[in-house]
């Protein structure tokens, strides 16, 4: 509960994946963000969990392999690097609590949420689903400043999300996360443009 | 019904002697189809065609491209590349491409849109794998349909899938699986108010750090200019070795010759030459 917190000091709060360029540029607002978050949970929400689940299974592709691949699946630069950040410096936090092996080299935050699960005995399917609703909490969190968009709304919109977060923690439980599909392309220009916004309220 | 099982193997060669790129037709089967190579300072250049005039229900089609070291390839298409209707039982039409960039080699793959057909299905798989000083301009374009039919997101299915690895290491990896009927193009988390979506991947393997944050400086502004309220390009770097371009765009027209632009730039950073667009009718 306490990793998935979204207080949590890693810095999670800093960033909105592309969503600042999608309100500036009025591609989404209050009215818009439900459809979005779900469109959102199935496609980038089941890759990401997929990826979670594989480096909470001890066999697989390798730490190494698993982080370029989802490397590879992330072409906005700062959309990448967010993660990158937030892997690990949640590594760090939880290496500093608890006396375990780092696995060194590039973190996604998917994976390191998934690694850490597993050294703390979480279900996967579990963690699967945990990553997810911490993922939407951040993201709304963030619409919150980005849009007209109260704490009673946003309190229900997470709560009605519930079961499309339930629906891509299942369908992330596949074998290979490399194969699972996502098709975001406004989003990921979106965090492409970010850079070019005159006045940015987040790093990402 | 028998379903064709094209294939079309081709091999670029540089030839030392004559300072040119050479291609070789190791096989060609029905109904793809290469037209011979002409050539364009030093590179060769190749249209690839179908016969059938596009791809039929229940294709299974397979193109490989070995570009030799220090060859230089320009690959296009004879025209748009149209996904007929798919009956039930035919299945899934599908492409697959393998494609090697050899050492000091240079492939530029330029085809025309894909157009999906109302009730088409349709699999593509692409893998490219780059040696050392290996150089691609690879673009990809796919529209909404027959427009002028009034065809937008009418087809069934569209999975894209797309590898581009170098020295092995994965730098991309796209997995679009498009279904309109259950899962809706028009969402703000898919392709919004848009209708086309085109990638272009820049990449020169073993360039230098300095060389892509200029390049990647000059892009931006670049995007900058072009983007509008019918069309937005965006541009990030790849976890290594180079660039991808993307665009979203309302209409057909605004985005080949964004392309165009974005390879001219790149090109004249990477090697110092202009791009020279492929003879044939647009």
């Amino acid at each position: 509960m306490q990793l998935a917190d979204g207080a949590l000091p890693i810095g999670s709060a800093a960033h909105s994946f592309g969503l600042e360029t999608l309100v500036v540029e009025e591609k989404l607002n209050a009215d818009s963000l439900p459809r979005f978050l779900r469109d959102y949970l199935q496609e980038t929400g089941v890759v990401e969990a997929a990826f979670c689940r594989a480096a909470h299974r001890p066999a697989g592709p390798g730490w190494t392999a698993l982080n370029q691949q989802l490397s590879a699946r992330k072409p906005a630069p700062e959309s990448r690097a967010a993660s990158l950040t937030l892997g690990r410096r949640f590594l760090q936090l939880f290496l500093s609590l608890e006396n375990a092996a780092d696995p060194g080299g590039e973190a996604h935050y998917a994976t390191a949420f998934g690694y850490v699960s597993r050294l703390l005995r979480i279900d996967e399917d579990l963690s699967a689903a945990v990553y997810l609703q911490q993922t939407v909490n951040a993201l709304v969190s963030a619409c919150q400043r980005l849009m007209p968009l109260g704490q009673q709304r946003a309190a229900r919109l997470l709560w009605e999300l519930k079961p499309a977060i339930l629906e891509a923690a299942r369908a992330s439980d596949v074998a290979e996360p490399d194969a699972v599909s996502a098709f975001t392309p406004l989003v990921e220009i979106a965090s492409m443009r970010h850079v070019a916004l005159g006045t940015r309220l987040f790093i990402s | 019904m028998q379903h064709p099982d094209g294939r079309l193997s081709l091999q670029f060669e540089y030839d030392a002697r004559s300072a040119r790129t050479l291609l070789h037709v190791a096989e060609q089967r029905q109904p793809l189809k290469v037209v011979r190579a002409f050539h364009v300072e030093g590179a060769a250049l190749a249209h690839v065609h179908n016969l059938s005039g596009g791809v039929l229900a229940g294709d299974r089609l397979s193109l490989h491209m070995e570009i030799g070291p220090r060859a230089r390839a320009q690959v296009t298409s004879t025209g748009a590349t149209r996904l007929y209707r798919s009956r039930p039982e035919a299945g899934p039409a599908a492409m697959t491409a393998h494609v090697n960039v050899g050492e000091g080699a240079l492939l530029e793959y330029l085809p025309d849109a894909l157009i999906p057909f109302a009730g088409s299905r349709f699999q593509q798989n692409t893998v490219v794998n780059l040696e050392d000083s290996a150089g691609l301009f690879w673009w990809e374009t796919v529209a909404p349909g027959r427009e002028a039919r009034g065809e937008i997101f009418s087809y069934s299915e569209l999975q894209l899938r797309f590898d581009l690895r170098a020295a092995g290491i994965p730098v991309a990896a796209e997995r679009a699986h498009l279904d309109p009927p259950v899962r809706p193009l028009e969402s703000p988390g898919r392709l919004g108010p848009y209708r086309y979506f085109s990638s272009f991947f820049i990449c020169y393997t073993g360039t230098g750090e300095s060389t892509w944050r200029e390049l990647e400086k000059q892009l931006q502004e670049l995007a900058g200019k072009l983007s509008s309220r019918v069309i937005i390009w965006g541009l990030g770097r790849l976890p290594a070795h180079g660039l991808v371009v993307r665009a979203l765009s309302q209409n057909g027209r605004d985005i080949h010759g964004g392309l165009v632009a974005f390879w001219r730039v790149a090109k004249r950073a990477l090697y110092g030459q202009d791009a020279v667009i492929p003879r044939k009718v647009y």
